[in-house]
């Protein structure tokens, strides 16, 4: 099972690798449209990824922590369950 | 023969019959509706019933009331409504209270009849039948929370309706016409001083569950049945879309609302628990979208057909896709009981298929290549593009990044595995359920693997090609470091036993307390001021019947409370007041009932004999 999951990993990072260097040779070779300035940084899309993706989960974690998670019961002592 | 027949005329019609058939006819009945829409709109589609101009016109008041506006982009919307909807009503033969299915049907049909309203009262009509079947599709789950839940529905819905309907009456009032098929200015509405344009864009917006106005979908649609919720998907919000499009395309707001509401609904289902929660809130995001889309949707420009054939496009396959993932999660809420991510865990060893199903559904949703996300949200992106808008594009393209974490990685991680023992156990759903997933994953990849299909029911020509090398790899890019991030960071992704408040608060909690100042301070003054009043008018009726011994009465009273009074003198004037108030007369004798009516007769004779005098 381990060395199962060890070339599962290996063949992972090969992935990323290939998309990082199939991406540079995109932008030589093939001169896409640039539509807006980022377009011409060589790794830009994989880096938004990845850092977009941290700051999603630790600026929501964030804003859930210090201000809108509540209880489960937060919305509970209604007038409405206590009629019905 | 006839020129037309109106699609969801077969569904309404179809629901007296359903209670009249049982068993194995009872389902062939079922699936027989969607798929003879389906041939309705195919015939349409070939030329054999009327495919372009308005039909089926009724006269109302020197009005023309178009039940049959038919054009490219009502048909487009139309297949989509149509072959969905055979595949919930597969997912949901199973069930077999019969008004679950009624519900369903004239939910559906009214949406219909909204897609090919060509006036604004046919619209009301069917908007209205939308919501109020909607609501049973909620309350159908029969639980306290679900009842409440579809309560705070309807009222949200309601108050969108009276927008709509004063926003109809201000426009009939300010143009004279109740057609729906030209955008209403928006932009000149404010100098015009004509408000209409904002009332009916206000209730298009609460039925596409923009922020502030969406609270009601979250809150909503994961208290409705299993097989509800997933009709409830698909119908409301891109109808929304629809009108959105027909009526407001081009408007700026949108395009600022719609990236907005895209990242909203990423933002808030980091922090949800509940699994029907969670992709309610990508709902949110995916129609941002779509929203975005028809705010930039400029007619006669490249780049604004470019967007509205981006928004139709994604909510053809949101439609899809956002179906199949319920169905998932509805599947998992029906075998397990449960739909918390504290609660769940571990279930891949009972539920192989369903996850795979529920995968494909993810990755449609995601945008990976080969599926059908791939095809219509990057086109949406694309237009931002074109319009060279950098902070709408960064927010649509984060909240991608967000699709993909939630739906595709927190979701399936948290409830199929994340735990080394499954919570409880399960099976894999029942055999419809499955079917009902597969053909729906089948045609998520049919449309990622030949978006032609979709691109040639497209309003505009399409100048989008998808799957050029560039674009693969910039999305493949994207999409393998969010993974390696969520994977480093997914310890602080598990569920918490928390719900997130949102802007339904307002009226939650300044609700309760506006019934509550109701209940008790306001009743409480109300009954206090109802008893004195009573209190003058029998003290005058009392006094009445003999003033001057009541005011002799009331002297001596005045007497008697004295400070330093005299004991025996106050004996004394007891003594007379008791006397007094003996001999003070009793209430007035009360007539019989033919005294009173003679004398109420004569009174009104003498009056009606003055008033013929005066004349």
């Amino acid at each position: 099972m381990k060395k199962n999951s060890i070339s599962l990993k290996k063949g992972f990072y090969g992935i990323l690798l290939l998309s990082l260097i199939v991406g540079v040779f995109v932008d030589i070779m093939l001169k896409p449209e640039s539509h807006f300035i980022w377009d011409r940084l060589p790794f830009f899309h994989a880096l938004y990824g990845f850092f977009g993706c941290i700051f999603i989960i630790l600026g929501s974690k964030a804003l859930g922590h210090y201000w809108l998670q509540k209880k489960e019961n937060y919305y509970d002592d209604d007038i409405h369950s206590e009629n019905k | 023969m006839l020129e037309w027949i109106h699609p969801g005329f077969i569904y309404i019609l179809a629901v007296p019959i359903i209670p009249l058939l049982k068993g194995k006819v009872k389902k062939f009945f079922l699936l027989s509706i969607p798929i003879l829409a389906f041939v309705i709109v195919l015939f349409m589609s070939k030329g054999i019933l009327l495919s372009e101009g308005k039909t089926w016109v009724l006269s109302f008041w020197g009005y023309q009331l178009i039940l049959g506006q038919i054009d490219r982009l009502s048909l487009v919307f139309t297949y989509v409504f149509i072959i969905a909807s055979f595949c919930m009503i597969f997912y949901a033969l199973h069930i077999k209270e019969d008004g679950q299915h009624i519900a369903a049907f004239l939910y559906i049909g009214s949406t219909l009849g909204v897609t090919f309203a060509g006036d604004l009262l046919t619209l009301f009509l069917f908007w209205e039948i939308m919501a109020c079947s909607a609501l049973f599709l909620i309350w159908y789950r029969k639980t306290k929370r679900s009842f409440n839940a579809g309560l705070r529905y309807i009222l949200v819905h309601l108050f969108g309706g009276a927008c709509l309907l004063g926003g109809i009456f201000l426009y009939f009032k300010s143009t004279g016409s109740i057609e729906f098929n030209k955008p209403f200015m928006f932009e000149l509405a404010w100098k015009s001083k004509n408000f209409a344009p904002y009332l009916i864009l206000l209730a298009f917006l609460i039925n596409a569950a923009v922020p502030p106005l969406h609270a009601w979908l979250p809150d909503a649609y994961p208290e409705a049945t299993v097989t509800g919720a997933v009709f409830l998907t698909a119908f409301t919000t891109k109808s929304a879309v629809y009108v959105l499009i027909r009526g407001f395309a081009g408007t700026e707001l949108l395009v600022w609302l719609g990236a907005i509401m895209a990242l909203y609904g990423v933002v808030f289902a980091v922090l949800e628990n509940d699994i029907r929660r969670l992709l309610a809130y990508h709902i949110i995001s995916q129609v941002g979208y779509m929203v975005c889309g028809v705010g930039m949707g400029v007619t006669g420009t490249v780049a604004g057909e470019m967007a509205i054939n981006g928004a139709i496009a994604h909510a053809f396959c949101h439609i899809l896709y956002k179906a199949l993932l319920f169905m998932g999660a509805g599947a998992v809420v029906e075998v397990t009981g449960m739909s918390k991510l504290t609660e769940l865990g571990g279930l891949y060893r009972f539920m192989p298929i369903t996850f795979h199903l529920y995968m494909i559904g993810a990755y449609s949703i995601s945008g990976f290549p080969l599926f059908n996300g791939f095809i219509s949200k990057t086109m949406v992106v694309e237009a931002s593009a074109m319009w060279h808008l950098p902070v709408i594009w960064l927010m649509l393209e984060g909240a991608s990044i967000g699709t993909f974490l939630h739906t595709g990685l927190k979701l399936p991680w948290g409830t199929w595995f994340s735990k080394s023992e499954p919570i409880c156990q399960a099976k894999e759903p029942p055999q419809n359920m499955l079917i009902a997933m597969s053909f729906t994953a089948f045609l998520c990849i049919l449309l990622g693997v030949y978006p032609y299909i979709l691109y040639d029911l497209l309003p505009y020509p399409v100048r989008y090609k998808p799957y050029n090398l560039p674009h693969l790899v910039t999305m493949s890019q994207l999409l393998l470091f969010t993974f390696v991030a969520f994977w480093i960071y997914r310890g602080k992704l598990y569920g918490e036993s928390t719900i997130t408040l949102d802007t339904d608060w307002f009226y939650r909690v300044i609700g309760k307390k506006i019934i509550w100042f109701c209940e008790k301070p306001l009743s409480a003054f109300a009954t206090n001021l109802d008893k004195k009043v009573m209190e003058t008018v029998h003290f005058f009726v009392w006094m009445s019947r003999n003033p001057m011994l009541a005011l002799k009465i009331k002297i001596e009273e005045m007497k008697m409370k004295t400070p330093f009074i005299n004991p025996s003198r106050l004996k004394e004037l007891e003594f007379k007041l008791i006397e007094k108030k003996k001999n003070y007369p009793a209430g007035v004798p009360k007539l019989g009932l033919g005294v009173t009516l003679l004398l109420i007769l004569i009174f009104l004779s003498f009056y009606l004999l003055l008033y013929l005098v005066t004349l």
